[in-house]
């Protein structure tokens, strides 16, 4: 995850956007499937073999139990493929439920993606920009969290180990916590202290503060900025003219071939690939740097 | 050029009956590198807070500080002065190694590009290019402390001021540390003051030391003549325990001479004074009752995918003695004693407790009157709001009448000195006082066995040799201790038998005069120091004891 995960932020943020956003209101099922191949595609590039399999599991169970779900609760259609309780399990129902399992899932992966490059200082950076205050804060507070996961664990320890409430009943448990809870309070009390003295004796608060970031948008990132906004033009011109509008009810209709579409259905077929082509790219590359060393 | 100047400074804490400092006065010139020690408690942590504004506590104050032969109530940056406290931990403002750096800058507002700039050059000075982008959260101890220094040099002060700074750190990672200091001074001529209790590395790099007691300074002067100076206050003097072991050698013979100051001269010394061939010290043959703590063979690994922390551990521990765990960083001696606390599960082997197998304890009966375990963070055994409250939650575990349980209490803070302590909040106490009060809370489970995980961080050479004292106390009455320390002064002076974790195994368990005598590097420095003379003479005092009746200098 070399090549995509250095992109700037804010491009970053319009990319992942961009596609989830495209690829929950177009119904179209192409579009879905273009949206569901590129996250599998880019999870596959970003993360180790062994986790993507023990995924790959838990997506396909979700995706049947979707794809099921709808046409049992569903019975619109005009196909009627068997009846179950006297209620009638329509073609279109089942096809409609695994178009929105395809739709879900791509959204997943996305998201997934997303949260393995779009690490918490970028999303601090770019809403620092916003908000410089409040910036602070959430990198305070992220450097607090573990802290206290770990410290409430020694107490807990220790606890434990002098004999007191450490028994498996659910009165001693529940007062356990609560002694934890407790020492936690003042323990965080403390470490306050010492943290503002540290701010303090560092200047906060003494002047208008500047807000530094290791982020440069450089000339790589504006031109993947351009291609981005190109490529997201096409489908979103194309849906608001509705050229991909795509219906089950009553009846499933045809898929959209007209010129127009596919020319939607390119330009996000190539959104949608975009960070495993880069990642892709950035592997040949570093291959050709190594084999001339 | 004096860069600081405190004049008859005097400070007193709101209530307090007797002033934290009285009449202070002392200069420091440009560049210098000066060294602050004392006991905990003697008002060093109250001088360098009231040096820098921004932190000083809030209280009396008469005297003045000049800096830079301004008054420092007229100075405006904060950049100037540089402060750096104990705790490695909590003085880490942000959660990423890059932006804890540009945080005291980005509060000057000072341009991003220059901001830029000195956070590189201050990254590469100290070596953190490779962990730059990572989580604060994810670092070593020391690597905390070196990230807490950089993120203090970046704004480039003229004067360092320091607050113990290797309090919380091994061995390694503090002369690490101190090294850095070193470089700092030498090579870019920055004024140093700091406060130390681990004396032995410093006192040959410092320029000065002033060394406080009660509120007072008792002596400013150059590192070589301090031993002397303390002697002629008083020749057996309270604080020499604190100094390095050449100069306290060197206050032990009495015979005159400069007073060396690292091993080296010592040796040297010793050398000049005392001949002849290495003499090994005949050594008792070790008596020992039953074993109380057994490892069989036990193995354990925290996770099925993570290597194994121990390898086949077998390990006899004796009723009514002091066995040391001795080890690196990350050795996994923490995790043996959790091990033997029955906190965490060995996979494989048998872990024996008065012959009992660990498992076989149902519910709290291994923690009543029979295994106490003190982690090492004294912290985190408090949960309430007094000692009083913390220890009486104990006494009340403990099934027993309500008289007896006072009378218990009273005991117990009694014999480890706490009395004075105990309607105080256990988070107010100092390093030392906390850990005598969770002692004091452990023990009222009246164990036979009892745990200790780094008894000795953070604790001055007083309150090591207190420490000391009590646990030789608990051995008297039967009661058999297992610590693991970093510390090989302690552990020589104190323990009956020290063992090596190496490598997931024991490797070697002797008393300390073998165990010691046998290393070559993993040794006290008074072992080392007199090494050639008498193999096996592991402390000061025994290396004084042995000169001395080898009878007077040459």
């Amino acid at each position: 995850m070399k090549a995509f995960g250095n992109i700037h932020p804010s491009v970053l943020m319009m990319y992942f956007l961009s596609v989830m956003l495209v690829s929950m209101f177009a119904s179209n099922p192409i579009i879905q499937a273009e949206a569901l191949f590129g996250g599998a595609l880019f999870c596959l590039c970003i993360q180790k073999r062994g986790t993507a399999l023990r995924d790959a599991g838990f997506y396909i169970s979700l995706f049947l139990m979707v794809a099921v779900t709808n046409p049992l609760f569903s019975h619109n259609g005009k196909t009627p493929l068997f009846f179950l309780n006297g209620n009638p399990v329509t073609l279109e129902a089942l096809l409609c439920g695994v178009s929105i399992a395809v739709m879900v899932i791509g959204v997943l992966l996305w998201c997934k993606c997303y949260s393995e490059i779009m690490t918490s200082d970028k999303f601090l950076y770019l809403f620092g920009r916003i908000i410089p205050k409040l910036s602070l804060v959430l990198s305070m507070a992220l450097r607090f969290i573990p802290a206290y996961i770990r410290q409430s664990r020694r107490v807990s320890r220790a606890q434990k180990a002098m004999g007191l409430y450490s028994g498996k009943s659910i009165s001693d448990r529940v007062r356990n916590r609560m002694r934890v809870l407790t020492a936690m309070i003042s323990w965080s009390l403390e470490n306050a202290m010492d943290v503002s003295a540290s701010m303090k004796a560092r200047g906060y608060g003494q002047k208008k503060r500047t807000d530094f970031s290791i982020f440069r948008f450089q000339r790589s990132d504006c031109a993947l900025f351009a291609v981005c906004i190109v490529l997201l033009s096409v489908p979103l011109v194309g849906m608001a003219a509705g050229v991909t509008d795509f219906t089950y009810y009553p009846g499933i209709s045809r898929i959209e071939t007209s010129p127009a579409a596919v020319a939607v259905y390119a330009a996000f077929g190539a959104l949608s690939v975009l960070p495993s082509v880069l990642e892709a790219k950035e592997a040949i590359i570093w291959k050709y740097y190594v084999s001339k060393i | 050029m004096e860069i600081l100047r405190v004049e008859d400074l005097s400070f007193r804490y709101p209530k307090a009956e007797k002033p934290a400092l009285s009449h202070i006065d002392f200069t420091v010139e440009s560049g210098e590198f000066i060294v602050l020690c004392g006991p905990s408690g003697c008002g060093k942590t109250t001088l360098l807070r009231l040096l820098k504004k921004e932190v000083a506590p809030f209280g009396e104050k008469t005297g003045s500080i000049f800096f830079e032969g301004a008054p420092q109530e007229s100075l405006t940056c904060a950049g100037e002065m540089g402060f750096v406290q104990q705790n490695p931990e909590s003085q880490i403002v942000t959660d990423k190694v890059w932006h804890e750096l540009a945080f005291g800058l980005e509060n000057l507002g000072v341009p991003t590009d220059v901001i830029r700039r000195r956070v590189g050059e201050m990254a590469s000075f100290f070596g953190i290019e490779n962990w730059f982008r990572q989580k604060t959260d994810e670092l070593s101890g020391g690597q905390k402390q070196l990230l807490n220094l950089a993120s203090v040099m970046v704004m480039q002060p003229k004067l360092l001021i320091l607050d113990e700074p290797t309090g919380q750190l091994d061995p390694i990672a503090a002369s690490d540390f101190i090294a850095t200091l070193q470089k700092l001074n030498r090579e870019l001529g920055l004024t140093i003051l700091l406060a130390e209790h681990r004396l032995e590395e410093v006192f040959p790099i410092a320029d000065r030391i002033i060394m406080m007691e009660d509120g007072g300074i008792l002596l400013n002067g150059e590192p070589r003549s301090i031993g002397p100076g303390l002697s002629k206050l008083d020749a057996a003097h309270h604080m020499s325990c604190a100094l390095p072991s050449a100069v306290r050698i060197w206050q032990g013979l009495d015979i005159g001479g400069t007073c060396p100051l690292t091993v080296k001269e010592g040796r040297e010394f010793l050398k000049r004074n005392y001949s002849g061939q290495t003499v090994t010290l005949p050594e008792p043959e070790y008596l020992h009752e039953e074993a109380t703590v057994e490892m069989k063979n036990v193995w354990f690994r925290y996770e099925r995918d993570l290597p194994d922390i121990m390898r086949g551990v077998s390990v006899k521990v004796y009723r009514g003695e002091i066995f040391s765990i001795l080890g690196g960083n990350g050795a996994g001696k923490t995790t043996a004693l959790c091990v033997v606390a029955g906190l965490l599960k060995a996979y494989r082997g048998k872990i024996l407790i008065n012959g009992k197998q660990v498992k076989d304890y149902k519910g709290n009966t291994l923690y009543r009157r029979c295994l106490a375990f003190l982690p090492q963070d004294p912290q985190t055994v408090f949960a309430l709001d007094t000692v009083r409250a913390d220890l009486s939650e104990m006494t009340e575990m403990m099934e027993i009448d309500k008289s007896e349980r006072e009378k218990r209490l009273d005991e117990i803070s009694a014999r480890l000195g706490i009395s004075h302590l105990l309607d105080r909040h256990p988070y107010d106490l100092s390093g030392g006082e906390q850990q005598k009060c969770a002692l004091a809370k452990v023990l009222l489970s009246e164990p036979e066995i009892l745990l200790l995980d780094e008894p000795t961080k953070g604790l001055d050479a007083y309150a090591k040799q207190n420490l000391r004292d009590t646990l030789r106390e608990l051995k008297a009455t039967g009661v058999t201790v297992l610590t693991v320390t970093h510390d090989v002064e302690f552990a020589a002076e104190t323990a009956d038998r020290c063992a090596l974790f190496f490598d997931g195994e024991f490797i070697s368990a002797d008393t300390p005069r073998k165990f010691f005598a046998e290393n070559n590097f993993y040794t006290t420095a008074a072992n080392r120091m007199a090494r050639e003379l008498w193999k096996n003479a592991v402390t000061c005092e025994q290396v004084v004891e042995c000169c001395k009746s080898v009878g007077g200098a040459k």
